[in-house]
């Protein structure tokens, strides 16, 4: 049993990605395999530099710096996507794992679950 | 045991994102079922553009005034008893 | 199509009734797996979805009221309906125990729901076929 949590949704404008994040570390805490997906706008989240203390919100960049220490295994982000986003190894934070094929990776985990 | 390996359910509108994504990733031996919203894409004979065979849930076909009109040739309008049979007879199932 | 073994299901409902159909779609599809003799494990509501569970919903008398439908489903089959803590917190959706502990002025969860933790949700992807019921976009 493997799960894949999928978000889609840039951040901040709405609250599917953090709860979806949540989901994923939740697995975790269980001791359950989870892996995140970071395609179409999504990609967003994965930006370098985040700063929003104008917007009271908390950082989703500093959130996800967690997420190998809840015990996600991948963070994994569609290729196509970064680059219509201008998402490059400069502005893109570490340990993420960019991928052509979101059909193959979908494939290989039995679970699968957007936030919304 | 089905032959169906991961049953899609869609239920976005034809131009939202995830449902390109959703197509994108139809393997062979996938099926797809339109839901809600998603139904309205038999008007663009979304079954054509896919290798898969596709499903579509005929309460919101009918609702929305495309249980009449001329369809696409080969999406299978079924009620939610066979609904429950495909996702319960899948190997997985992804709902987008 | 012929009958395929007995299924459990968890279902997650995270549209919320009157922005999306989800929770209607998940209805008609729970009634439908009952009848076919599958067993539906639990509901969970989660993000938006978590407004099914309020008991002050009014809508007009000719809308069908999805929360007391689901209320009324839930309590017929004895499937708990669960509500992610997170997210009814957050949208104003309390039991009493909550309502005392954040000093609130009202509790709202309508009978039989409750409000617990995501753990409710990890053991359905464990144990159940878990299918997710969101807004339609």
């Amino acid at each position: 049993m493997s799960t894949l949590i999928v978000i889609d949704q840039p951040p901040y404008g709405s609250w599917a990605g953090r709860e979806a994040l949540d989901m994923a570390f939740s697995l975790a805490a269980f001791d359950q395999s989870v892996s995140l997906l970071f395609t179409g706008a999504g990609v967003n989240w994965l930006r370098t530099y985040q700063d929003t203390q104008e917007i009271q919100q908390k950082s989703v960049e500093r959130n996800l710096a967690a997420a190998s220490v809840f015990g996600v295994e991948a963070i994994y982000a569609d290729e196509a996507a970064s680059r219509l986003y201008r998402l490059m190894p400069d502005n893109t934070m570490a340990g993420v794992t960019v991928i052509k094929d979101r059909a193959a990776l979908l494939r290989q985990h039995s679970h699968v679950a957007f936030a919304g | 045991m089905s032959d169906i390996k991961t049953l899609h359910i869609l239920n976005k509108p034809p131009e939202h994102p995830r449902t390109q994504q959703c197509l994108e990733a139809l393997n062979p031996g996938d099926a797809l079922l339109l839901i809600e919203n998603a139904v309205l894409a038999i008007t663009m004979s979304v079954e054509a553009e896919v290798a898969v065979p596709v499903f579509a849930l005929a309460p919101d076909v009918v609702a929305r005034g495309l249980g009449q009109s001329p369809r696409g040739a080969s999406a299978s309008l079924v009620d939610f008893p066979v609904m429950v049979n495909l996702t319960a007879s899948a190997q997985n199932v992804i709902s987008w | 199509m012929a009958a395929t073994p007995p299924q459990h299901y968890t279902l997650v409902i995270t549209g919320a009734p009157y922005s999306s159909q989800a929770p209607q779609t998940a209805l008609f599809f729970a009634r439908a797996a009952i009848a076919a003799g599958h067993t539906v494990d639990r509901v969970f509501l989660y993000g938006d979805g978590v407004h099914l569970a309020s008991a002050l919903s009014a809508p007009p008398s000719d809308e069908a009221h999805w929360s007391t439908e689901w209320a009324a489903f839930l309590n017929e089959n004895n499937i708990p309906g669960v509500a992610c803590i997170a997210s009814a917190l957050r949208r104003g959706l309390v039991n009493e125990s909550e309502q005392a502990r954040y000093e609130l002025s009202a509790s709202n969860t309508l009978s039989p729901f409750v409000i617990a933790g995501l753990g409710e949700w990890v053991e359905g992807t464990m144990t159940s076929r878990t299918l997710y019921f969101h807004s339609g976009g």
